[in-house]
């Protein structure tokens, strides 16, 4: 990668606790390699936050790559539409357990027939069609956020309220994920496109382009925003800014408030590999059915990849010449703020950013836990100033007075203070609990 | 799905940790304060190394003997290392004034790890109380029952002081007079020697410069809370200087007198930091650290000389209270009135 400034090694956080990204560093040298759809793949009915979608097709059924297989007819704003990965026929429908909630949800299990690509849907014209067609379009293709939350991105996009600034978020802040520079480095034309569409869309003219990379790390897509009046905004090295809410902080010096979104600071927040995928959507007819994504592991190293929705983990790590059978866990998504698989026939989902394997050398380092030592180091480090250890005392008695006085609704799930516990607690199950009851308890 | 497979461990995020554990923390903290003691011996000779190594030997002795009957009755031990008791027998040493009788020393170290570190986190599931500190009051106590002249065994000359005039505290300097540095052979002022080289008083702050610096690199490296450190440093200047403003004689002197005693230097970076029995709040940590200044002040004033650990002991057990106010008000409220 062709570069004129050292990288960035560590991301320093809230009371100079470093991050070590050396995950990330592995893997950003390493182009996208397409993984091959599995001959079995299996897709959820539901890979966004909201409502289940319901089949539109049913058992043996033959279906087109891109084709649209689940959606709810009037089912509100809430409800994003999923899509055939491949050219194939549906075997069944059943319910399986949902790598993210957890719980039984339904999904098609579709045979491969062939690995072709052909866009399901017409090409629009960046011109020619209404902000409203547009916005259609990136609902039909399924798209959601692909930085981890899988908002509904249509939603964002139809957003009446006046927004002064439209942020695309590159900041990746993740450590164990280079997939969002990968694609600034090797589809940039059309993110730039995207990112336009979607200023056309939310009818902004500000666009800022938040990045942690230096100068002259991707100096070929620094070309392309100046060309194209994008601004970059060079964000701080943390973790934590990635955060919409932080972000729009970061970039805007607003403060979104508490239980608020973005637009009611007068910001939208997208995340740069959705641009690309609204490009795709509206420019080439493409449906949200593949994604690129960063694999970690010792086994493996780190590698960029491009897999579609519905392809087993196994079938990924095989294609990497090794198996789940060689991990003791495997995280899907942020290693801060996402879930283990209980096996790797889980498959890829829209939400997938990353997978990261866990030898059986590597253990959880928290199975080391022991009593908190009160040393603040939680504190120190929470980037929305909450007190983790206090709201985890507070949970334990289920004390939602002081919950509610510790303001536990407002942690945004990062792991920071999991992370630096020299007790190697895991503050954040708790949070999530206490934040859980705060907002019910309103 | 997918019964077949090979079943994965689940865990909740985060998957990574820093890889700062209490046992390196404790670790490093020893080996910083090493450096002080090493100092401390230079200055104050082969009795501050009795003292250390009976304090330090006096905890690991108690530990092990814990940890052993813990393995062979099958409980899960209380520390599976030796760290923490490290840290704490090396606190009691360094803590100890040079004049104590050696039996003081092994009393004062036994109490600390068998009550105030075991008994304490075992009874009340946390340490409210400096184990060091509170070990150190508890004896005083008892000593002091009979006479306080007994309680203080090791420097009853304290109580003849005069500090609240300027000519008091000129002639409360006859200890740190006449000390000499050694190779160089300057004669140093009170002041001087309260900075560079004291052979009076806590063992650990037996050359102030060396408490600050390392103190210092320790905070920052290890992360101690040092709003405590600054808050009480700069409360006791302030006090100090203003104090000999008011009463007259030398500023200097006075500052060097009330901040760079042992029990005051010492106790700021190593004990009044010790994270279980200090405020969590950072607003708090500066109340407490003020409260500590004031109260250690005035009983300084008032000739409890090495009354650090008695304000330190109190202060602590107003922590829990401390922790419920001074909270910052988080991202999201700060445009409302927000916070608690």
């Amino acid at each position: 990668m062709p570069t004129d400034e050292e990288h960035v090694h560590h991301f320093k956080e809230e009371g100079g606790f470093e991050m070590d990204i050396s995950m990330k560093r592995e893997s950003i040298d390493d182009p996208f390699t397409e993984i091959p759809p599995a001959e079995k793949m299996i897709i959820f009915l539901r890979q966004h936050i909201g409502r289940e979608t319901e089949p539109l097709v049913k058992k043996g059924d033959p279906v087109r790559y891109g084709q649209k297989i689940g959606d709810i007819e009037n089912g509100g704003p809430m409800v994003v539409p999923v899509h055939s990965p491949v050219n194939g026929t549906v075997k069944a429908i059943k319910k399986l357990r949902h790598p993210i909630s957890q719980e039984l949800e339904k999904a098609f299990i579709i045979h491969t027939e062939d690995h072709g690509t052909d866009p399901f849907y017409e090409p629009m014209n960046f011109m020619g069609n209404s902000r409203e067609e547009l916005i259609d379009r990136v609902r039909e293709a399924g798209i959601v956020g692909l930085g981890g939350a899988s908002f509904p991105t249509h939603l964002k996009l139809s957003e009446e309220k006046k927004i002064s600034h439209l942020i695309i978020n590159a900041k990746e802040s993740d450590p164990n994920l280079a997939c969002d520079v990968r694609l600034m480095m090797e589809k940039g034309q059309e993110m730039i496109q995207g990112i336009k569409l979607m200023g056309k869309m939310l009818k902004v003219d500000n666009i800022l382009f938040a990045t942690r990379t230096k100068k002259g790390e991707v100096p070929g897509f620094e070309k392309l925003l100046k060309k194209n009046g994008i601004q970059i905004s060079r964000i701080r090295p943390n973790y934590s800014v990635g955060s919409e809410r932080l972000l729009v902080k970061e970039v805007l010096d607003r403060e979104v408030p508490s239980k608020g979104f973005p637009p009611s600071v007068g910001a939208v927040v997208h995340n740069v590999a959705t641009a690309y995928a609204v490009s795709k959507a509206v420019l080439d007819g493409e449906s949200l059915v593949s994604r690129g994504l960063t694999l970690y592991s010792k086994e493996t190293g780190g590698k960029n990849l491009w897999v579609r929705m519905g392809t087993p983990i196994e079938h990924v790590l095989n294609r990497c010449r090794t198996t789940g059978k060689k991990f003791e866990r495997i995280a899907i998504g942020s290693i801060m703020m996402g879930p283990t698989i209980p096996n790797a026939s889980y498959p890829v989902m829209k939400a997938t950013s990353g997978i990261t394997a866990f030898t059986r050398s590597e253990p959880s380092p928290y199975k080391k836990q022991k009593p908190c030592i009160r040393c603040g180091y939680c504190n120190t480090v929470c980037p929305v100033d909450i007190y983790p250890v206090l709201i985890m005392e507070a949970e334990k008695r289920d004390d939602r007075k002081m919950i509610k006085k510790y303001h536990a609704e407002d942690c945004i799930d990062c792991g920071l203070c999991s992370y630096v516990c020299p007790s190697y607690i895991k503050l954040t199950p708790h949070l999530r609990k206490a934040s859980f009851i705060a907002s019910k308890d309103g | 799905m997918g019964e077949e497979r090979s079943k994965l461990d689940m865990e909740d995020p985060p998957h990574v940790h820093i890889g700062l554990g209490k046992n390196e923390l404790m670790l490093k903290t020893f080996l910083m304060m090493c450096i002080i003691a090493f100092a401390s011996v230079i200055v104050m000779g082969l009795d501050a190394l009795i003292h250390i190594l009976l304090a330090i030997g006096t905890v690991l002795i108690v530990h092990s003997s814990i940890y052993s009957y813990q393995l062979w009755k099958g409980i899960e031990p209380t520390y599976k290392s030796p760290a923490s008791p490290l840290v704490a027998g090396m606190i009691v040493g360094l803590a100890m004034p040079i004049a104590a009788p050696f039996e003081v020393t092994v009393g004062v170290a036994l109490l600390t790890i068998l009550v105030f570190k075991y008994g304490q986190g075992r009874y009340f599931k946390r340490k409210y109380l400096n184990p060091a500190a509170a070990s150190k009051v508890l004896l005083l106590l008892l000593l002091s029952i009979k006479t306080l002249n007994e309680g203080l065994i090791f420097h009853t000359h304290h109580l003849e002081l005069n500090l609240m005039t300027a000519e008091g505290l000129q002639n409360s300097m006859w200890i740190f007079s006449r000390e000499t540095l050694p190779i160089i052979g300057t004669e140093l002022s009170p002041a001087q020697s309260l900075f560079l080289w004291q052979t009076h008083g806590w063992i650990g702050g037996a050359s102030s410069l060396v408490v600050l610096v390392v103190g210092a690199i320790s905070a920052y490296w290890l992360r101690y809370k040092w709003r405590i450190i600054v808050s009480t440093l700069v409360t006791m200047t302030v006090l100090a200087a203003g104090t000999g403003l008011y009463l007259g004689g030398d500023p200097i002197l006075r500052i060097a007198f009330h901040v760079f005693t042992g029990s005051v230097i010492f106790l700021i970076f190593f004990m009044a930091t010790e994270p279980q029995s200090t405020p969590l709040t950072e607003n708090s940590q500066y109340v407490f650290g003020i409260s500590l200044a004031v109260l250690t002040f005035a009983l300084q004033l008032l000739n409890v000389l090495g009354g650090s650990i008695i304000a330190l002991v109190i202060l602590n057990m107003a922590t829990p209270y401390l922790d419920k106010i001074g909270i910052k008000t988080p991202y999201g409220h700060k445009g409302s009135k927000g916070g608690a």
